[in-house]
């Protein structure tokens, strides 16, 4: 036993000596791309990645930043907040990173907005949208281009109320997002003159959803809205469609969804689904377009929501070569009003107050398993006022008014 | 054994220990002390615990619960934590305990199922998201756990007293019962001893310890979520237990560090990495020294000796 | 009359389409559990399997019935094969030791089939399309074959297990295992073959279930937890018994569901079982002596 334990001790010990090993000699500088890349959410994750990768090709090519080659490390949150945490640790204690993307669910951001804090790093996040990153978890690292649920709900809400349907049935998945959604969709509805017949909330990753199903169709909405995303957005449109339920009511839904790379798959099931987002690689839209163009020829495939991401390296990029500095609080004092042209959608800007983006969206509506726009939204009208600091969900109740 | 834990106790000041290995010592000692807890039911008693992430987890629990309401003290947390963890391992071992064979294991798993998912869906203990953000405790008024080599020392001095009292246990008139349980379970109840309050007894004690170890975890990691309670992690104890050694105290404890540093550094490349340890698993249960036969010979062997 | 036409009964159906498939899956680790002893922890994966299996052979043939008869066999001789070298030299030992190492096996078997398939989700096309109205709502008739088909085979099982001759020594068997030694039965074979033959259920209901809920390395995970709860419940050892649970759980989720918050109605599954197994460990037929 002696003997054995003196092997393990000496082996551990080799292992991390290996561990310790000597650090790059040339300049680098590394940032941190942190999402979902296998299970639920692995598309996003995936196109993350993808989108910092263009921009980190494009500033490499014209020397870096601050001289500095810029070098990507990815690692995987398995979509949960446990090993979220413990990988923006690493990257952020291990890897020194300067700047951390990440991460594609809105649990996770959250618990990493946490770490972040803790370490002072830029942290950058360009999908999650429930609504506390920008209002009680907000701090002065964090910096978002992502509309969350209540830009979406204040830009697709009157569309729903005054095009579709006044009886909405909220259908959402439990945790973070999906709350959050229903939260601000219902608080929106209800304030335009909508009736919100149904609220209803389903785990993530639930595999079989018709047992929700009796409830929706006892409630007789107009408009089905669904705030799910990933696989499980997949497998609930497939099951809508195969009991007629994608007939019978119209269809609307957050901007994460479903990304433009799965719509073919079901494109008869999403017929005519509507959603908010800032990017369609089917928007005639010539900066868009310009976007995908170069996307596309990098990667062979379009690009979509995820290209938020692209933006986040560049204004960071941006910043550090304005304050001539890796500083965290240089950057973020520069990143606040900062305006930038050449990101995925034209022209974009930094709020200062709660350090989210200002910028004009779209809706769409799904047609022939094409995201294809019908609306513009003016940034403005769909941002509400800045509550940092602030719960943005007092005095909600989840509670249906019976009419 | 004594000169293992002063080489720990020394390892914060190498000059390579970053802030980031710190933490990884940190749970390779932590999860060391898990595993020797469970060992104490499954390597002496004979008694597999499918479910000891669920005395793990209410601990994590125990802990965030306090913290989010801002009640820093540890000892507080750990008082709460041994005061659910062990009402809760009163029920389990009492029902799991009644019957023979499989029936133990099976029962811990459903019950730990239960809780894992009452925390998973209850929105009060945060749901699947958990409870995040959780300030550090301190050990007095002043004097926060907030730094990594903190709360190294903290575990280190958790896993000192918890060798100490499974050693002392193991050793002692209890502990021997406790191994003729696991040999002749029938022979022993023939003696006259009453089986399932030794067997309940073990469970409490393996169950309290896991526990506190649990409750030591926000410390290090400023939450706690469901995932902890999931029975994968329980099979992960097993696992450690069954690399380290059935049947000693060391043993699991370098099973599980190694089981840790192992997890980390490969989980990079985290492909491979389940197959590797399933099927590890695999190996040790076919050819490991003749599995409870192996290691009664190790224990008659020691018996002898007063070697650590 | 309205709400049990148009909800009750439709909720009802799910149950049993689901309890249907998850019949088969119980039935198989009910099997070897009274034959071999071991409760089999990699039953899910070998349900997983199935549903891979069937995505590899629709991929060559384009076809699910060719699948719905190949997918099975090759998940067999992979139950046949993991019995022979794992399984085997176990028996003699304490069942803990089955389950632990069929836990290892689940871990191997879940990675490995993330490694060759991706860890996406992936969908088979249901072979049948289309709904038909049905008690007041539209059913898709995919789900309704599913019914008739699992039905239909755990018929054509119970025939097996009480008309032939091997059925009936293979049933024997899984009652008293010492037995098969008297009857001069290659009995390595047998154990063997029942192996793979579980196999092969829990992979039919894998590829089955596989169009309604689509495809992922993790899907064995979430079934296995269940099948162990029908078993124990049915009775380890009785294969009657287990098909009925399959049922009696199948309904009484999908029935829950409309009452409780379907999270909660994992708990009172887990709270029914607890309490089945502390007032009556043998389940509703089980063999005296299995658990006491």
């Amino acid at each position: 036993m002696r003997n054995r334990s003196l092997v393990a001790v000496l082996a551990s010990s080799a292992l991390l000596a290996w561990l310790a090993a000597p650090a790059d000699a040339q300049k680098v500088v590394k940032i941190g791309d942190l999402g979902s890349k296998v299970g639920v959410f692995e598309g996003y994750g995936k196109y993350q990645t993808m989108a910092i990768q263009l921009a980190v090709d494009e500033l490499n090519a014209k020397g870096g930043v601050l001289g500095h080659k810029i070098e990507i490390i990815s690692e995987d949150d398995e979509t949960k907040p446990a090993p979220a945490v413990r990988k923006a640790e690493k990257l952020i204690l291990q890897d020194d990173v300067k700047l951390l993307i990440g991460a594609v669910s809105s649990g996770a951001t959250m618990a990493v907005m946490d770490v972040s804090k803790k370490h002072k790093t830029i942290h950058w996040n360009s999908v999650s949208c429930a609504e506390f990153m920008r209002t009680t978890k907000f701090h002065k690292y964090y910096f978002s281009n992502q509309p969350d649920s209540r830009m979406q709900a204040n830009g697709l809400a009157k569309y729903m109320v005054e095009k579709m349907g006044k009886r909405v049935y909220i259908f959402y998945t439990d945790y973070a997002m999906g709350q959050s959604d229903g939260r601000q969709f219902k608080t929106a509805l209800e304030k335009l003159g909508g009736e919100v017949v149904g609220v209803a909330g389903a785990p993530l990753d639930t595999k079989d959803f018709s047992p929700w199903f009796g409830a929706i169709n006892q409630s007789n909405p107009d408009v089905l809205f669904v705030a799910f995303a990933g696989t499980d957005s997949l497998r609930l449109m497939t099951q809508l469609h195969s009991f007629g339920m994608t007939k019978k009511y119209k269809l609307a839904g957050i901007d994460c969804f479903l990304l433009q790379q799965d719509l073919p798959a079901i494109a008869e099931p999403m017929e005519g689904f509507v959603q908010l987002a800032h990017y369609s690689p089917f928007n005639p839209d010539k900066n868009m377009q310009a976007f995908n163009a170069k996307f596309k020829q990098k990667f062979g495939t379009d690009a979509n929501i995820m290209a938020g991401a692209y933006d986040a390296v560049l204004f960071w990029a941006a910043a550090a070569e304005k304050v001539k500095s890796f500083d965290s609080d240089k950057i973020a004092e520069a990143q606040e009003g900062m305006c930038l042209e050449n990101t995925h959608i034209g022209r974009q800007c930094i709020r200062k107050e709660d350090h989210q983006v200002v910028m004009d969206m779209h809706l769409y509506q799904v047609k022939g398993g094409k995201n294809l726009p019908i609306a513009t939204l003016a940034g403005k009208d769909t941002i509400g006022e800045p509550m940092v600091g602030r719960d943005p969900v007092e005095g909600f109740t989840w509670e249906i008014k019976k009419k | 054994m004594a000169v293992v834990f002063a080489a720990l106790a020394a390892l914060p000041l190498t000059p390579w220990m970053s802030k980031y290995y710190m933490l990884l010592a940190f749970d390779a000692l932590l999860f060391g002390a898990v595993a020797m807890s469970l060992d104490l039911l499954m390597g002496y008693t004979g008694l597999v615990s499918f479910g000891h992430a669920a005395f793990f987890g209410l601990g994590a629990y125990s802990t965030a619960v306090l913290l989010e309401r801002g009640v820093l003290s540890i000892w507080l947390c750990l008082g709460l934590a041994i005061v659910v963890v062990t009402a809760y391992a009163l029920m389990v071992s009492y029902f799991a305990t009644s019957r023979r064979g499989i029936y133990f294991a099976l029962l811990t798993l459903i019950f730990a199922e239960v809780v894992y998912t009452f925390f998973r869906y209850t929105q009060t203990f945060g749901g699947s998201d958990g409870i995040q953000g959780l300030p550090s405790f301190q050990l007095l008024p002043g004097l926060a756990v907030d730094t990594p080599v903190r709360i190294y020392y903290l575990v280190l001095a958790y896993l000192l007293l918890a060798y100490v009292a499974c050693r002392v246990l193991v050793g002692s008139h209890f502990g021997q019962v406790l191994v003729a349980i696991r040999e002749n379970e029938d022979r022993v109840r023939f003696l006259g001893y009453n089986v399932q309050r030794y067997k309940m007894g073990v469970c409490l004690i393996s169950a309290v310890l896991t526990g506190l170890a649990g409750a030591l975890y926000p410390g290090r990691a400023a939450y706690a979520t469901p995932d902890l309670l999931h029975w994968s992690i329980s099979g992960e104890f097993i696992i450690m237990v069954m690399i380290g050694g059935l049947g000693t105290l060391a043993g699991p404890i370098l099973g599980g560090a190694f089981f840790i540093l192992l997890q980390e550094k490969v989980s990079s490349y985290v492909q491979w990495y389940s197959i590797v340890v399933g099927l590890v698993l695999v190996l040790i249960v076919l050819f490991i020294p003749r599995g409870l036969l192996g290691f009664r010979h190790a224990f008659r062997r020691r018996a002898g000796q007063q070697a650590h | 009359m309205e709400y049990v036409v148009g909800v009750l009964l439709p909720q009802l159906l799910h149950g049993v389409v689901f309890g249907a498939a998850l019949g088969l899956l119980a039935l198989g680790l009910t099997v070897i559990f009274g034959l071999l002893g071991v409760m089999n922890f990699a039953h899910g994966e070998l349900f997983m399997f199935g549903a891979y299996a069937g995505i590899a052979v629709i991929g060559v043939t384009q076809s699910f019935w060719v699948a719905l008869i190949a997918a099975p066999l090759l998940v067999a001789a992979i139950g046949a094969l993991t019995e022979v070298a794992t399984l085997r030299p176990l028996y003699r030992r304490e069942p803990l030791y089955g389950l632990i190492m069929t836990f290892g096996l689940a871990l191997a078997f879940r990675e490995g089939a993330r490694q060759l398939f991706g860890g996406d989700m992936r969908r088979i096309l249901p072979p049948i399309e289309g709904s038909i109205p049905l008690l007041g709502m539209t059913y898709p008739r995919y789900r309704l074959f599913l019914l008739a088909f699992s039905s239909l085979l755990l018929l054509a099982i119970w025939l097996f297990f009480t008309r032939t001759r091997a059925g009936i020594i293979v049933r024997a068997a899984v009652q008293d295992a010492e037995m098969l030694d008297g009857l001069g039965v290659n009995v390595p074979r047998v154990f063997t073959l029942t192996f793979a033959g579980s196999a092969a259920l829990a992979a039919l209901a894998g590829l089955l279930l596989a169009p309604v809920f689509t495809v992922y390395p993790q899907m064995g995970v979430e079934m296995i937890l269940l099948a162990f709860i029908v078993v124990i419940l049915g009775g380890m050892g009785s294969m009657g018994g287990s098909v009925i649970a399959a049922f009696v759980i199948g309904i009484a989720q999908s029935l829950l569901t409309l009452w409780m918050n379907p999270q909660r109605v994992a708990i009172a599954i887990f709270g029914i079982m607890i309490i089945v197994l502390i007032v009556r460990p043998r389940g509703f037929f089980g063999r005296e002596g299995v658990l006491e």
